[in-house]
């Protein structure tokens, strides 16, 4: 079978078994079920399919992507993450539009506990959107901020998807999530500024309002004890990769350790915290490993039947620009992201994209966080960008997509520029990790 | 009868627990291991390899009560659009094929953990472990999981009845 017959039947019937709404893990698995028949000729391979589905997720490496998540269960069900919020509403006094600024600020601290942009979305969400209806903001103001902020935790350290895409493309995991702290934080600027000009132009739609301000020391009090900890928590995380002083998942597993002493010592550790966050990290853990599982196969398949280096081959064949393969692949992963979810496009594209940016001479970290940035992006993309929903269902009553995609929109124009940022200066993302 | 429906359901959320009991162990194995290599003791051999062995072991406790509380990702984009008798039939289909696909995967997993019983072979990791315990939990997970995908089969429930935020466990 020619390479492009193999590539479209493969990705052909990915597609075609998720549109039909089959979970994903099992789309994977009946797609290698059917692909060994198809390529190999009989069903002899499929005792070799249920062989190899153990390889990729008895890997050490994937260590941190529960871990993460059980480490932002715990800071989200203790009230830890609470905390936070409370301590930066006092640092931004009379500020028009504090609401959105404090959303950007809350939510970029949020997303390096959390790692789960779903999870960011839906706390922001539940927790900004009614006070800031409350306060008289536009739909445009008190969901836009959210939208954006909520899909930092893709790119900020540590990103739970960042561990499962470095896995997955077979890079260092410890740089990629450290990459993505400086465009990270950028980003959140990016939003700030965002804001700060939406602000200019229609200051009606963010009104300020009075606010009884704590005294000075209060103050310094209240953000000694409610921010400084929990920074602490992710400096450490996040220090200790770069210093080299611990792998992903050991500095993960101290996060976790470091969350429970810290809810130890605000004495909110109970047992319900626990129990709940224990199932949360099963619940969310769980699917994606089983996913991971079922879609090892799947790039073997593509590699024995020759699609992804045919298509390589093509690839390279072409009188183009490396940037504008990427702007092709960037397309591509947008396109997806309007129907599929972060993880499922990542199996689908990643074993196809990374060889192919490799060729192109793109650094893999590099190209890594310009696919966590893009996934951000198509999370928000309309008609079916999963963070849309999400926002739709904690959103008041009567919220339509429109008005929560036009709210996003001007967050995806920052989206985009920081993407420019980084193609025009790389060393934005590879600075932090080439101190490791 | 009724008892053996009971006896299952506890089965399933038994093991739904003792997947959140191996990873909240591997977390502490991790731990510990770091702890003590900051003393300067040597740690455990066992370590790696077992948190590595728990990621699988964890995520397959945990499928069949995945299915049952509908938390396996699935894509509706186009579905919702169908009308309602062509989805309610696209949904059997559905089911059917994931029936299918588990046993099909129950079924070799079964051959696997049975030459893994019979030769012996050991995985060579940082610490040796006999190869058959890779493999124990996938079958009766798997055979679980399509037992799961009958009951929405035979109507007991229906995959498709929750908004995004639900199936996203938001």
């Amino acid at each position: 079978m020619e390479w492009y017959w193999a590539l479209c039947t493969l990705i052909g019937m990915v597609i075609f078994f998720m549109a039909m709404g089959i979970p994903v893990a099992f789309t994977f698995i009946l797609t290698n079920l059917i692909g060994v028949m198809i390529f190999y000729g009989d069903t002899v391979g499929w005792i070799q399919i249920a062989d190899n589905s153990t390889q990729l997720i008895t890997r050490f490496t994937l260590g941190p992507v529960p871990i993460f998540i059980m480490m932002g269960a715990l800071f989200f069900h203790t009230g830890l993450a609470i905390r936070v919020f409370n301590g930066l509403d006092v640092l931004f006094g009379k500020l028009p539009g504090r609401l959105c600024f404090l959303t950007v600020a809350g939510g970029s601290i949020f997303s390096t506990l959390t790692g789960s942009s779903m999870a960011n979305t839906a706390m922001l969400g539940s927790l900004m959107v009614p006070e800031m209806q409350k306060r008289g903001y536009n739909s445009r103001m008190s969901m836009g901020p959210i939208l954006g902020t909520g899909g930092l935790a893709m790119i900020i350290p540590p990103s739970a998807l960042g561990v499962l895409l470095a896995s997955v493309a077979n890079i260092d995991v410890g740089r990629l999530l450290v990459a993505g702290f400086l465009p990270g934080f950028l980003l959140a600027a990016l939003y700030a500024i965002m804001i700060y000009g939406q602000l200019k132009i229609w200051p009606e739609s963010a009104p300020a309002y009075e606010i009884e301000m704590p005294p000075m020391a209060e103050r310094i009090k209240l953000i000694c004890i409610n921010i400084l900890p929990m920074s602490l928590i992710v400096f450490m995380v996040v220090g200790f990769i770069i210093l080299g002083w611990a792998t992903p998942t050991e500095a993960a597993a101290f996060g976790v350790f470091g969350v429970v002493i810290l809810a130890g010592a605000f004495r909110v550790l109970t047992f319900r915290a626990i129990f709940t966050s224990v199932e949360a990290t099963v619940k969310v853990a769980a699917m994606v490993f089983f996913i991971i599982m079922s879609s090892t196969v799947f790039s073997q398949l593509l590699a024995y039947s020759g699609a992804s280096a045919g298509l390589l081959k093509w690839a390279a064949g072409f009188d183009l620009s490396k940037y504008w393969i990427l702007l092709i692949m960037f397309v591509i992963l947008i396109l997806l992201g309007m129907f599929m979810d972060a993880t499922s496009m990542m199996l689908i594209t990643v074993p196809i994209f990374f060889p192919l940016a490799q060729n192109l001479g793109f650094d893999l970290i590099w190209f890594g966080l310009f696919v966590l940035m893009t996934f951000e992006m198509a999370g928000t993309t309309p008609p079916f960008g999963l963070l849309l929903y999400v926002m739709l269902g904690v959103a008041p009553k009567g919220t339509t997509l429109y008005q929560v995609a036009s709210a996003a929109f001007p967050f995806l124009v920052c989206d985009a520029i920081l993407i420019l940022i980084l193609v025009a200066f790389p060393a934005l993302a590879l600075w932090l990790p080439g101190l490791m | 009868m009724s008892g053996l429906f009971k006896s299952y359901n506890y089965l399933l959320h038994g093991m739904a627990i003792c997947a959140g009991i191996t990873i909240s162990v591997a977390v502490l194995l991790i731990i510990i291991d770091v702890l003590m290599r900051i003393v300067s003791l040597d740690p455990f051999l066992f370590i790696l390899t077992t948190v590595e062995y728990s990621l699988l072991w964890f995520t397959m406790l945990a499928a069949p009560y995945l299915v049952r509380i509908k938390g396996h990702v699935f894509i509706d984009a186009v579905t919702q659009f169908l009308p309602p008798r062509i989805k309610r039939i696209v949904a059997k289909i559905v089911y059917l094929l994931c029936i299918i696909a588990s046993l099909v995967y129950c079924y070799h997993l079964v051959l696997l953990l049975m030459e893994a019983i019979e030769s012996g072979e050991i995985d060579m990791r940082s610490f040796e472990i006999p190869m058959w315990i890779l493999f124990a939990p996938m079958p009766p997970c798997f055979l679980m999981c399509a037992m799961e995908f009958g009951r929405f089969l035979i109507g007991i429930d229906d995959m498709y009845d929750q908004t995004i935020a639900e199936r996203e466990n938001v």
